[in-house]
């Protein structure tokens, strides 16, 4: 994601079923610093994939368990089977089970329970997830 | 006393912890548990370079507003959080009506705990923790300084100690061998099922671990040093 992003609008979609989060998550986002976030919302993974396969989405929330599904480890690689490159965040309720230690490989970045997230966490997210990590140096050009 | 079982960085998540969103939910977790709103944790640099919470390896949940100028986000060196740290290995609460800090107190903060930290590098690290007025006793401001020590170790094996390796994972090996065969982040990321965000750290893991700049130079040391062929 190129930091010319990072200085527009952000589009963030939350996939969970229980429509309650949206309102709360809403809400959070606009006690962060940052405003330039739009947030989508589906309730389930197929309608997420749907979202993703038509572009412009910068970033995903992805509710651990989703019914019928089980949890991130069978909904994450859909989204990424889609062609979705960018971050994939798992939110849940209780992250304490022990197979979220292996969320890097159904390709999420970040876990954070719904608890832990406010205003503050928000905007390291933000910031972590859609600067430029490499130098311009590093840059596809200089091969 | 802190229960640990209700305390997240004092938790399982601790030994769970694999990137910097982790560790700012353990170092979020431990100013929260001690009253503080927000914290900083970053390298101590040169003398005259102040707090530069825009380092690489730096964490903070510190407003942006606070800052004269949000992009740089530095304490400067005149600021008396950074004296004591070029002063202080021990930790200690500053009240900040007392002590002008002018990040910290034009924020509105009332006291400002620090906690000088040593990597087993022997590189000097800063954490401070901000809220309002309050004191901390010795005790609890013991435990916090164990629990923040506890969290930076943790955080160093994982994180900043990959400055000072030379092996390669084999995620790593996996991504520039696919670079060396032309492929961009976003193809890699396509291919091995992951975000381009995390393809690039990745890379500048591999970047800083090989001591190189760019993805040539990258790809070119990788096979002289035989971890791809």
């Amino acid at each position: 994601m190129s930091s010319e992003q990072s200085d527009n609008q952000i589009r963030i979609l939350l996939v969970d079923d229980d429509p309650a989060e949206h309102i709360l998550l809403k809400r959070k986002l606009k006690s962060a610093e940052d405003s330039s976030i739009d947030l989508d919302y589906v309730s389930d993974i197929g309608s997420a994939v749907d979202v993703v396969k038509a572009g412009g989405i910068d970033m995903i929330f992805l509710d651990n368990r989703l019914v019928p599904n089980n949890d991130f480890r069978e909904t994450a690689p859909q989204l990424r089977g889609a062609g979705f490159i960018g971050p994939i965040g798992i939110i849940s309720s209780d992250i304490s089970g022990r197979y979220f230690e292996q969320f890097r490989d159904f390709g999420v970045d970040f876990k954070i329970g719904k608890d832990e997230i406010d205003g503050t966490v928000i905007n390291f997210i933000i910031k972590e997830y859609t600067q430029d990590q490499l130098s311009e140096t590093c840059s596809e050009d200089y091969m | 006393m802190l229960v640990t079982e209700t305390v997240l960085h004092l938790g399982p998540e601790l030994e769970r912890a694999v990137n910097r969103m982790d560790f700012f939910r353990l170092f979020k977790s431990l100013a929260g548990s001690h009253g503080f709103s927000y914290f900083g944790l970053t390298e101590i640099l040169a003398d005259d370079q102040g707090i530069n919470l825009q380092h690489v390896h730096a964490l903070h949940n510190l407003p942006h507003a606070w800052f004269d100028d949000p992009k740089q986000q530095v304490i400067e060196a005149d600021d008396p959080v950074f004296v004591y740290l070029q002063q202080s290995s021990a930790p200690c609460v500053i009240d900040m009506n007392e002590n002008h800090s002018a990040v910290l107190t034009a924020g509105g903060s009332r006291s400002v705990a620090i906690v000088p930290l040593h990597a087993a590098t022997g590189k000097r690290h800063g954490l401070i923790m901000v809220g309002e007025a309050r004191e901390l006793e010795h005790q609890a401001l013991a435990l916090l300084a164990l629990d923040a020590a506890l969290i930076f170790q943790r955080y160093f094996e994982v994180i900043l100690s990959l400055d000072s390796i030379s092996g390669l994972s084999d995620r790593e090996i996996q991504i520039v061998r696919w670079t060396s065969e032309g492929k961009t982040s976003a193809e890699i990321a396509i291919i091995l099922g992951l975000s381009e965000h995390t393809v690039n750290s990745y890379i500048a893991a591999v970047l800083r671990k090989l001591h190189v700049v760019n993805r040539a130079q990258m790809v070119a040391s990788a096979i002289r040093s035989g971890l791809i062929t």
